[in-house]
């Protein structure tokens, strides 16, 4: 309860920081997925069940609010992504601020792969991303990613009796 | 055990999440011709689930409409037999009526060339019991039958009316091992006495026998043998039938069948002389 609770509160966060790059730096809110940072942050804490199931609420949020005219693809891409790395961080150590980052840059990498991949798939028309922006996009999500996880352990490290 | 159990169900959910999400996204997406991928999946998959219930559903039909069709043909079947039934009937009437009206118009060719008067009768029963040949006529004294009075057919002498009510008569036909009447052979006068024959109730004989003829005679095969009027009963010279055999007889006399003309299973009017026996004396073109 706790735990859907936080994540809930997660994905209407990255609501808002992906509303507020929309409007204030519309080029480099395509740099950053913040919905990607919430659904790695509860696959690497909580496991693959929570990272997919947080993976499907956070990319149907962000289906409905800033993605195309079909939805799913982004939730199908970050529910693959949730159980992947909750799979991962299963199975190896990664409590490290490196390690996350790097999971970060490649899940990043991977999420817009597999968007564009599934948007192949279906036919959807969808503008392709380069290697660099990709890379862009990976590296930046991972430095903030790996910041921001670092901040959230750190507070809920506060927080925990 | 225990981590086994969460990971094979982390994966039914994420098979399960992954599954919908791709009809999820299906189900958005214009897979061509106006219709979404989940769409054309739905009509890959199930049209032929489609047209095998269609096909089902059409061959109930057409079992429904072969069911239908069966059915009106039985009705229609019934109808066109109640129909053949009806037209057999009327066309058996038809046939019964004209048959009939060839026997009247016989009797009534017959009723105009004899030269005295007759009343046509309907034949209502004949033969009540077994030991008599008899016929039941519906006319009687009323209509102006009496007591012995000559019956006649187109083809022949029938008999004699031995008894009369009101409105009936009973004769005692020719057939009658009783009856008699006085007869010649046409071709050379050989009187003689016609009767039935003395036989029991299932003897197929239907002939005459032709008593009291001399041996010496001439009577031979295919005669005709008419009526002489000497018994004061028959008109003189009515055929009564033709002689089918003569054989020898014990005695003086010969052993002679007659064939008669008058179609005794078969009668159904006749004409009864009215005027008494005396007066009459058939023409030669009756007879």
């Amino acid at each position: 309860m706790s735990r859907a609770f936080w994540t809930g509160f997660a994905i209407v966060g990255a609501v808002l920081v992906e509303t507020a790059l929309g409007r204030f730096i519309p080029t480099p809110g395509r740099y950053i997925d913040p919905f990607l940072l919430v659904v790695l942050y509860c696959a690497l804490v909580g496991g693959e069940t929570h990272g997919m199931l947080a993976g499907v609420a956070a990319g149907w949020v962000e289906d409905a609010l800033f993605a195309g005219p079909v939805l799913g693809l982004s939730a199908l891409s970050k529910l693959v992504l949730g159980y992947a790395v909750g799979s991962a961080a299963g199975r190896f150590l990664m409590t490290g601020a490196a390690a996350r980052a790097l999971a970060v840059l490649v899940a990043a990498i991977a999420d817009a792969l597999l968007v564009q991949w599934l948007a192949s798939v279906f036919g959807i028309e969808a503008r392709p991303l380069g290697p660099l922006g990709l890379l862009t996009r990976a590296t930046i999500s991972a430095l903030v990613g790996g910041l921001l996880f670092a901040l959230v352990d750190r507070r809920l490290q506060r927080l925990s009796p | 055990m225990s981590l086994a159990a969460p990971l094979r169900r982390s994966r039914f959910l994420l098979l399960g999440l992954v599954l919908f999400h791709l009809a999820a996204i299906s189900h958005q997406v214009d897979g061509g011709s106006g219709v979404t991928l989940l769409q054309r999946g739905a009509l890959v998959l199930l049209t032929p689930l489609q047209d095998g219930l269609g096909a089902l559903l059409a061959g109930t039909a057409e079992v429904w409409r072969a069911y239908g069709f069966h059915r009106e043909t039985y009705k229609q079947n019934r109808r066109l037999e109640e129909r053949v039934r009806q037209l057999e009937t009327e066309l058996q009437a038809r046939s019964h009526g004209s048959q009939e009206s060839d026997r009247l118009r016989e009797l009534l060719e017959l009723r105009q060339a004899l030269p005295f008067e007759t009343v046509a009768a309907q034949v209502v029963s004949r033969d009540g019991v077994p030991w008599f040949r008899t016929l039941t006529l519906d006319k009687g004294e009323k209509d102006g039958v009496a007591l012995n009075a000559p019956v006649l057919s187109p083809t022949g002498v029938v008999g004699r009316v031995f008894a009369v009510g009101p409105h009936a008569a009973r004769v005692q036909v020719l057939l009658d091992r009783d009856s008699g009447a006085s007869v010649l052979v046409e071709r050379s006068r050989a009187a003689g006495i016609v009767s039935g024959q003395v036989s029991g109730p299932d003897s197929a004989g239907e002939d005459l026998v032709l008593k009291y003829v001399e041996e010496r005679a001439d009577v031979v095969a295919g005669d005709v043998v008419v009526t002489s009027g000497l018994d004061r009963i028959y008109p003189k010279g009515l055929v009564v039938g033709r002689v089918r055999s003569v054989g020898k007889g014990a005695g003086l006399f010969r052993d002679i069948r007659v064939e008669p003309s008058a179609r005794f299973s078969r009668l159904e009017e006749v004409l009864v002389v009215r005027r008494p026996a005396e007066s009459f004396d058939t023409p030669k073109s009756v007879q």
